[in-house]
């Protein structure tokens, strides 16, 4: 009975299949739970289904969602967000302020990974049914800009289901199943395999897409996902190897989608530590504790010709730690350190490394677009002015252990600021690493400086834009004069498609559905 | 015999507990898995509340102990990447595993042996020489490459077989299988090929040299001068004496089958156990790495025993060996 | 004592000689396909082993790169640089002749490092197992089926963890070969270790090993000076193959990425690179190494299947 039903079912999953929009991806969402997990492709899927009280805008810009207004309550105390009424989750059940207030205790509890998010938040409180005042513990002008991935989930649904808080060592019913607001809903979820969403018909909002059913399979072959486009097996992939773009681009019935990602690869170096660990050169002084051979890197690396031959042209050059698209680029500093051999090898002889040194270059191999290749091409320019690198690559799993045990002379980052602010990164990579204050932690390099110190919490609070943003132009001012980092380039984005499909590509990575059409 | 048969599982389980040993020893130099598991916003605190809630800063042996508690009882642990527990995962990817093996299999089996016995009985043809030579072309390339090119021929320039994964499934009670639809069915054949080349080659070049040293034997020639058939006496005669050996090999190459295709589903995304331990491997997913190599081991072990004890029924002399 | 005639042992070396000297020969001189594999292999390795003198280009050393040289097609100039390669250049300007060259010789030296690695370990074990028996065979054909349980791959990252552990942090960079050679000697150890005990236990009760242990000869003596002749043809195959194998198996290993490294790159490493490729149009990154890889495996396959055929007298 059981076989004839699932053959009917079958049946008309192959009828349908006309509508059904297929597509792959590199990696599977690990969990249905918005809670759970802190990481790009789960709550790049999980905005299909769940939504938050704010969201992000096909330019990034913050916009109303399941809250249909938001003020700051008196002098920098917090925020006032009027909620949406009539809003129906995909179980029916009605959404009220209970579930945002259900929401934030889940997101923010111990178990939960996105607990970060509300660090500057002291209390959360139920005005009436839809008006919810979130306290902070200081001004906070970018706090709505910051819960754009803070997905509300049904307070009922949850407690039914005794998935009242995230879990990472037991079973939990939010890890397979899913109760959103957003425009689609979860049909069917096999871990690996595929993702089955539909459109939730009582959804708030106005459609602008015409699909019927959809389905994700992770593909994580590169080849393989290539192949599947091209050969109509599925009618979009997230990414397309950068190789592959121009081909896919020239081929009929396929193209590829482009833009810039909010990430940007840089250099890192050990600032406080006394001696080189790798190469010939291990155990003498650290040289990259002068500026000046900070500097001579920077010169001595050809972003342009790195984005000429291996990112094909794609990417753009970086100047400071955030792309041009976030919020809080420094627009006067845009100018990054020219290619110049003679320049470099001058400030390295200044420095009294006239000769050279060999040490270690850290880099993971399957973290960032082609990031081993980029590495193999920097040491080759770093030979060129006399610095020797020995590089090792190695999977990400075992980089991370090995850059906080400070195994490195030089390192290789890629970063993406979550809140798509300049902030950002100057909390996590420039401040003097302080673990009570939870700052500087993937400050590697223990780069420090006080004056950035000084101005991070003065960013943090600032109401006033232009005030703001004197403030983080001084900060990227004081990176570049000192190479506190050497920021090389902003990661593309390329996305392949049948020429059927319209689609908006976010800067962040996300795919969202409901911005699709199939013609 | 018994007291043979007991020895020979007591040994099994001593190999079944070393191999957990020693996978389990080194799971913490593949990498650290508590990174894997938080974003990037989290903090050090986070990190040691993850490990004691975890049990990893636990010394190695009570973790070992603790594992093989569970295990005991068919419980392999919470997966850490898809906090779902590990039996159900492995359970859910088995079939598709177990229907890729015994579709190349059959298709090393079959092939190999049709391959083998014209090859021994047109020796010196021209043909039998063309397909021992072109045979060793499969198993001079490594799989995966096979399998790209297999793709980028039959999926992207012909478009006559799908390029990834399992096509549709039909439940049938607990197990997912493709034998049931057309698209089913077409997505097994790369994979399938892929692969049992190898096997497919082995077999090939076992059946031949076995069927060439068979129709040299007495009672063959015995037979011809008898006047029988030459089919009759290459088939009926000589082919079911060189089945013994090829049999033995292919349970042998079952297990390496099963092994071996993590590459191939890796190549094809396949969705069967050998991906998941890929994928386990890659986000340090200790609980799934520990279960997968558990069950490989059960497989190969109870291989050979089972192969052991049909030798030691089979041949007496072995019998006095056993008593050492 | 010691004139007791030993029949089987005076009749050995002869059979021996005959073999190499006559048949064997002969067999050699008549198989075409014998002839022309043994000639590529020969040449491929002469390559391998003057790969400096012969590659226009030191592909390993990164300050002679330019980058902007990358993907040149074959035999056409640069865009950029008017620089010009025989096979083209790859991603990072690498001339793909030299690298092949270059390749060759670490696919070649992890190929035969490892399949000396795993004779020496299974022929010593597969004899031990064999002579003495008991205990210690059942102990060593135990650490068989447990080594057999473990796939290749993952021996390979195993040992590259924990020889990371173990080594001082400056010596790491240097590992990847040694560990690609040990995790595929591991894997391969079983099967002379099984083929050379089967042997050693049919020899160990004929009458020349039961006669010299009559005379007194030591265990480890008659192994050496006995047996081990006698299981040398067998031996002969499978390290050939072996080698076809353990080459193969160095390139899957890089695909799954622990492999040769992309600075000193394998033939492997080259396909893995060069995959990337297939869709994308730089075809000769990926052909080029793939038929090299081929003719070198597919040879060093055909002259031991030759050699299976000749050494093996039954079925001349």
């Amino acid at each position: 009975m059981r076989t004839t039903l699932a053959i009917a079912a079958t049946l008309i999953a192959t009828a349908a299949h006309a509508e059904t929009f297929t597509w792959a991806g590199n990696t599977d969402p690990q969990t249905m739970d918005p809670h759970a997990v802190n990481s790009a492709p789960v709550l790049g899927f999980l905005n299909n289904v769940y939504e938050g009280l704010v969201r992000r805008g096909k330019d990034m810009t913050i916009e109303p969602a399941l809250a249909t207004s938001w003020e700051p309550i008196g002098d920098g105390e917090g925020w006032r967000f009027i909620l949406r009424q009539g809003v129906k989750f995909h179980g029916g059940q009605e959404f009220t302020a209970e579930d945002v207030i259900f929401s934030y205790e889940r997101a923010s509890s111990e178990q939960a990974d996105t607990s970060s998010w509300f660090a500057p938040v002291s209390e959360v409180n139920m005005v009436d049914d839809y008006t919810v005042d979130i306290l902070t513990t200081a001004p906070n002008p970018i706090f709505p800009d910051s819960i754009a991935n803070w997905m509300i989930m049904d307070a009922g649904w949850a407690a039914e289901n005794g998935a009242e808080r995230p879990a990472k060592d037991a079973e939990n019913y939010a890890t397979l199943n899913a109760n959103g607001t957003a425009a689609f809903q979860l049909v069917e979820r096999q871990p690996g395999l595929k993702t089955v969403l539909e459109p939730f018909a009582e959804w708030w909002g106005d459609a602008e897409h015409n699909i019927t059913r959809t389905e994700f399979t992770p593909i994580q072959n590169s080849a393989t996902a290539v192949a599947a486009l091209l050969s109509g097996d599925v009618d979009m992939i997230n990414p397309v190897p950068i190789q592959d773009a121009g081909r896919i681009a020239s081929r009929d019935g396929v193209k590829v989608i482009q833009g810039i990602e909010a990430r940007v690869i840089m250099l890192g170096f050990p600032h406080q530590a006394a001696e080189l660990k790798y190469g010939a050169d291990a155990g003498q002084p650290n040289p990259f504790a002068d500026a000046k051979v900070r500097q001579a890197v920077a010169h001595a690396v050809n972003v342009p010709a790195i984005l000429q031959t291996i990112m094909r042209g794609n990417a753009e050059a970086a100047s400071q730690l955030v792309s041009p698209a976030m919020r809080g680029y420094s627009s006067g500093l845009a100018e990054r350190p020219a290619y110049d051999v003679e320049g470099a090898k001058a400030l390295l002889a200044e420095a009294g490394y006239a000769d050279g040194f060999s040490f270690g270059l850290k880099c993971p191999n399957d973290r960032y677009l082609n990031d081993e290749a980029v590495c193999q091409a920097i040491t080759g320019m770093l030979a060129q002015i006399g610095l020797k690198a020995e590089l090792d690559a190695m999977p990400v799993r075992n980089y991370w252990p090995e850059l906080r045990e400070d195994n490195f002379d030089m390192y290789l980052l890629g970063w993406s600021p979550g809140t798509f602010d300049a902030e950002h990164p100057i909390r996590f990579l420039a401040s003097t690493p302080n673990e009570e204050k939870k700052l500087g932690s993937w400050n590697f390099g223990d780069y420090s400086n006080a004056r950035v110190d000084e101005l991070l919490p003065m960013i943090q609070s600032e109401i006033d834009d232009a005030k703001r943003q004197g403030m983080l132009d001084e900060v990227t001012q004081i990176l570049q004069e000192e190479t506190a980092y050497v920021p090389l380039y902003v990661q593309p984005l390329v996305w392949g498609a049948q020429e059927n499909i319209e689609l908006t590509q976010r800067p962040d990575d996300f795919f969202i559905l409901r911005w699709v059409t199939v013609n | 015999m018994l007291a043979y048969i007991i020895r020979r599982v007591f040994q099994s389980l001593v190999v079944l507990l070393v191999v957990g040993l020693v996978a389990f020893s080194m799971f913490r130099f593949v990498g650290d898995p508590i990174d894997n598991m938080l974003g990037q916003e989290r903090t050090q605190a986070d990190v040691e509340r993850l490990r004691t809630q975890l049990g990893l800063d636990q010394p190695f042996p009570v973790q070992y102990y603790k594992f093989l508690e569970q295990a005991v009882q068919g419980n392999f642990g919470i997966s850490y990447r898809q906090s779902r527990p590990v039996s159900e995962i492995i359970a859910e990817r088995a079939p598709a595993t177990l229907e890729l093996a015994a579709v190349s299999g059959l298709f090393a089996l079959g092939l190999g042996i049709g391959l083998g016995v014209f090859t021994a009985i047109r020796r010196d043809g021209i043909a039998s020489n063309l397909i021992m030579s072109l045979s060793l072309v499969g198993v001079s390339l490594p799989t995966f490459l096979i399998g790209i090119l297999l793709i980028y021929v039959f999926s992207v320039e012909l478009d006559w077989l799908p390029s990834f994964g399992r096509g549709e499934t039909v439940a049938v009670g607990g197990w997912t299988t493709g034998f049931l639809t057309p698209s089913g069915l077409k997505a097994l054949i790369l994979p399938a090929i892929t692969l049992g080349l190898y096997q497919m080659t082995l077999i090939m070049r076992l059946v031949r040299s076995e069927m060439l040293e068979v129709l040299r034997q007495d009672y063959i020639r015995f037979a011809r001068a008898r006047g029988l058939r030459e089919k009759s006496v290459n088939f009926r005669h000589a082919l079911k004496n060189t089945l013994v050996p090829v049999i033995t090999v292919t349970g042998l190459q079952l297990g390496a089958i099963i092994a071996f295709a993590i590459i191939t589903e890796t190549v094809f995304q396949w969705p069967g156990v050998g991906l998941l331990f890929i994928n386990a491997i890659q986000f340090v997913d200790i609980p799934v790495m520990a279960a997968y190599l558990m069950l490989i081991s059960v497989m190969f072990v109870g291989i050979n025993l089972i192969v052991d004890l049909l030798y030691f029924a089979i041949d007496p002399r072995l019998r006095i060996d056993g008593r050492h | 004592m010691t004139d007791f005639p030993l029949p089987s042992a005076t009749k050995r070396p002869s059979r021996f000689k005959t073999a190499w000297d006559s048949d064997f020969a002969y067999a050699f001189r008549k198989s075409p396909v014998a002839i022309i594999s043994a000639t590529m292999v020969f040449l491929l390795m002469a390559a391998a082993v003057f790969a400096p003198l012969i590659a226009p280009f030191n592909p390993f050393d990164p300050a002679s790169l330019n980058l902007m040289n990358g993907f040149t097609p074959p035999s056409e100039a640069n865009a950029f640089t008017g620089d010009s390669f025989l096979m083209g250049t790859d991603d990072q300007g690498r001339d793909v002749f030299s690298t092949i060259l270059y390749g060759m010789r670490i696919s070649l030296f992890v190929g035969f490092a490892a399949v000396l690695f795993a004779l020496v370990l299974g022929v010593t074990l597969g004899l031990i197992a064999g002579y003495v028996g008991g205990w210690t065979e059942t102990l060593i054909m135990r650490i068989a089926d447990v080594q057999l349980t473990f796939p290749s791959i993952l021996v390979a990252m195993l040992i590259t963890g924990v020889a990371k552990g173990f080594t001082p942090v400056e010596y790491r960079d240097q590992l990847a070969i040694v560990v690609l050679i040990v995790a595929i000697g591991l894997s391969d150890w079983v099967q002379f270790a099984r083929v050379v005990r089967g042997a050693t236990l049919v020899e160990r009760n004929k009458e020349y090993v039961q006669a010299a242990r009559l005379i007194g000869r030591s265990g480890p003596a008659i192994m050496v000076r006995h047996i081990l002749p006698n299981v040398l043809s067998p031996v002969l195959v499978i390290a050939t193959i072996s080698l076809a194998l353990a080459i193969i198996a160095e390139a899957t290993l890089s695909f799954l990425g622990v492999g040769a490294p992309p600075t000193q790159p394998s033939l492997g490493t080259l396909i893995r690179i060069g995959q990337d490729y297939l869709f994308s149009g730089e075809w000769w990154i990926l052909f080029f190494p793939a038929v090299t890889l081929l003719a070198l495996a597919l040879s060093v396959n055909l002259l031991g299947d030759w050699l299976r055929d000749a050494l093996n007298p039954r079925l001349r």
